[in-house]
């Protein structure tokens, strides 16, 4: 039975929850993200699997390699950018170089993530900076169900693994028990061959509004949900791409290092078309996530707008 | 081994290394020899390790935090059997050898975590302590860091986190030998009173001299005797020990014996290995 929750955090706890009753390897470090990472249920359940650091990402990180080193399964939750930012060469050096058997679960990322805390609890950079490190899966998953299966997939992976979440301002799209995609992506909508549209990570929602939108408008798109970047079972994704005459990509990161720099690599390489980023580039503010993500371009209507001009170009 | 016997030991490690920088053009002579007697105390008299198995779940845990001193471990490594015949040629630092500039846990059998990027080691070791602790297991975990390396911040979130947690199967040792990079450890940061920072952070500590095989050989006994608690050994060490040119000369932090330098060196080192 699958712990209940509500939020990309509540799914995550939920999750450690559910691997910790038959899997003593997976332990929880904290560097003081217990109540961050909604992990206190976790913590009084299985107190030693909860490893607290103190406000130390740095060691956090380096400690949890010693103990992956040792052959713990050690998940380190705690802000995106506090993990991929400061503790990036930890991330880099001693867990992504030796292929240690670390997971990361990245809070409050994007506009959407930080919302109301501002720029040094907003992280759209994070998916950039590991995007050039090897050996890191990276995990995007589009809401709090996609969260728990992506920290299940993750637990099964032999060597890091980053998963990005949110702060609980995630709107469900997936059903519960919708598994997390091997292929690194998910369809969502086939509405029509004018253009594919892609998706990373909480904007989903937003996303599948616009192309209700676009439809209406007698634009007809196919959306899809990309769960996983830089995958190297990317063959699938690939053949999507294929099948477009124009794309799209949308997500809550800086429009450079993320879903956009992947997609338009993928393009490059393999169907050159001509592709439409859709991100920020600039520092956000504080605010409501939802006044926060129509301010900065993410409203249903701007993304159809901004859509429907790309196709006309 | 008796004192004697890992006195000559030492002295063979030191030889071991010198000639594989000399050999490979690169490398640092001076930190390797200032922690030759740890290092053979630790791989001859101390940790319960396995050559032929060297990823033996419940061996003691080695890592080198000061990572560029690695010529001595590479060169205890050989002399061991984990790379089976004593290694001849090390190529240190070349394209495709197995003794990389620093150590590289996947690449160099025995290299219990990949280190070089200076200030590491301790939180490290302080997460393979947890997982001892967590797992029921009896091993411990070696540590060595050197006095300059300790200005980086990191080491102390794990200096902090080995205390909180009592992690007493963690041992690191201090090689105090009063040098850094640049200089000298007191003119670049001030006074290099480490073993009372430890203390101030809750930790069981002791001051030795280095190079004194018995006095090492006690610190190890004391500290793995002394429970609740986190232990450092803090060795007053000389960079460069062993080789007279070399002894408290920082331009041998990095540096390669010419020729002659290198005969010397066989010569004082007593020429086995």
């Amino acid at each position: 039975m699958m712990t209940q929750f509500s939020g990309t955090r509540e799914a995550f706890a939920a999750a450690m929850l559910d691997m910790a009753k038959t899997d003593s390897r997976i332990v929880f470090v904290s560097p003081d993200s217990l109540k961050a990472m909604r992990a206190t249920k976790f913590a009084e359940e299985y107190p030693k699997s909860y490893i607290e650091t103190g406000i130390a990402e740095q060691g956090a990180v380096d400690a949890a390699a010693g103990m992956a080193s040792c052959g713990l399964i050690p998940f380190v939750g705690t802000y995106a950018g506090f993990l991929t930012m400061r503790a990036c060469e930890q991330m880099r050096t001693f867990v992504a170089y030796p292929k240690l058997n670390v997971k990361f679960v990245g809070i409050n990322a994007g506009l959407i993530g930080g919302e109301r805390e501002g720029v040094t609890h907003q992280f759209y950079e994070d998916l950039g900076i590991l995007s050039s490190i090897p050996n890191f899966t990276i995990f995007t998953p589009a809401d709090a169900a996609q969260t728990y299966h992506a920290c299940i997939a993750a637990a099964k992976i032999d060597g890091p693994v980053y998963i990005r979440a949110g702060s609980g301002r995630e709107p469900d799209v997936f059903e519960r028990d919708e598994p997390f995609s091997p292929d690194g992506f998910t369809v969502m909508k086939n509405y029509g061959e004018d253009a594919l549209i892609l998706a990373s990570g909480f904007i989903l929602n937003r996303v599948l509004r616009a192309a209700d939108l676009l439809k209406a408008q007698g634009i007809k798109t196919v959306t899809a949900d990309v769960n996983i970047l830089h995958s190297k079972n990317n063959g699938q994704l690939i053949h999507l791409l294929k099948g477009a005459k124009k794309i799209v990509t949308i997500e809550d990161h800086n429009i450079n290092g993320g879903l956009g720099s992947y997609v338009t690599s993928l393009c490059c390489e393999h169907h050159p078309v001509p592709v439409k980023r859709i991100g920020l580039s600039s520092f956000g503010e504080s605010g409501p996530a939802d006044e926060l993500a129509d301010h900065y371009g993410f409203s249903p209507e701007n993304l159809a707008d901004n859509i429907k001009g790309f196709l006309k170009a | 081994m008796n004192i004697s016997q890992l006195q000559q030991k030492a002295n063979e490690l030191r030889l071991t290394a010198v000639r594989m920088v000399y050999e490979g053009k690169d490398g640092h002579p001076g930190p390797a020899l200032s922690i030759a007697d740890i290092v053979t105390v630790l791989y001859y008299d101390e940790m319960q390790v396995d050559p032929q198995n060297p990823n033996w779940q419940d061996r003691d845990r080695f890592i080198l935090s000061k990572g560029h001193a690695c010529p001595i471990v590479y060169a205890a490594l050989s002399d061991k059997g984990y790379l089976g015949e004593k290694v001849q040629d090390f190529h240190l630092r070349a394209l495709g050898s197995k003794f990389q500039g620093h150590p590289v846990m996947n690449k160099t059998p025995g290299i219990d975590m990949t280190s070089g990027s200076l200030g590491n080691g301790i939180a490290i070791g302080a997460g393979m302590a947890i997982a001892g602790k967590y797992q029921q297991k009896t091993y411990h975990v070696y540590v060595i860091v050197g006095d300059g390396e300790l200005q980086e911040g990191i080491n102390w979130e794990g200096i902090n986190l080995a205390a909180a947690r009592k992690l007493d199967n963690l041992i690191v040792f201090a090689d105090k030998n009063g040098w850094q990079s640049g200089g000298s450890v007191e003119e670049t940061i001030g006074p290099n009173n480490i073993k009372e920072r430890f203390e101030a952070f809750g930790w069981h500590a002791q001051e030795i001299c280095g190079h004194d095989h018995e006095a090492i050989k006690n610190a190890i006994s004391l500290a793995k005797k002394t429970k609740g608690k986190p232990s450092v050994i803090v060795c007053d060490d000389m960079k460069g020990k062993g080789i007279p040119y070399m002894e408290d000369n920082n331009a041998w932090h990095k540096g390669v014996p010419n020729d002659q330098e290198y005969e010397i060196a066989v010569k004082v080192l007593g020429g086995a290995e």
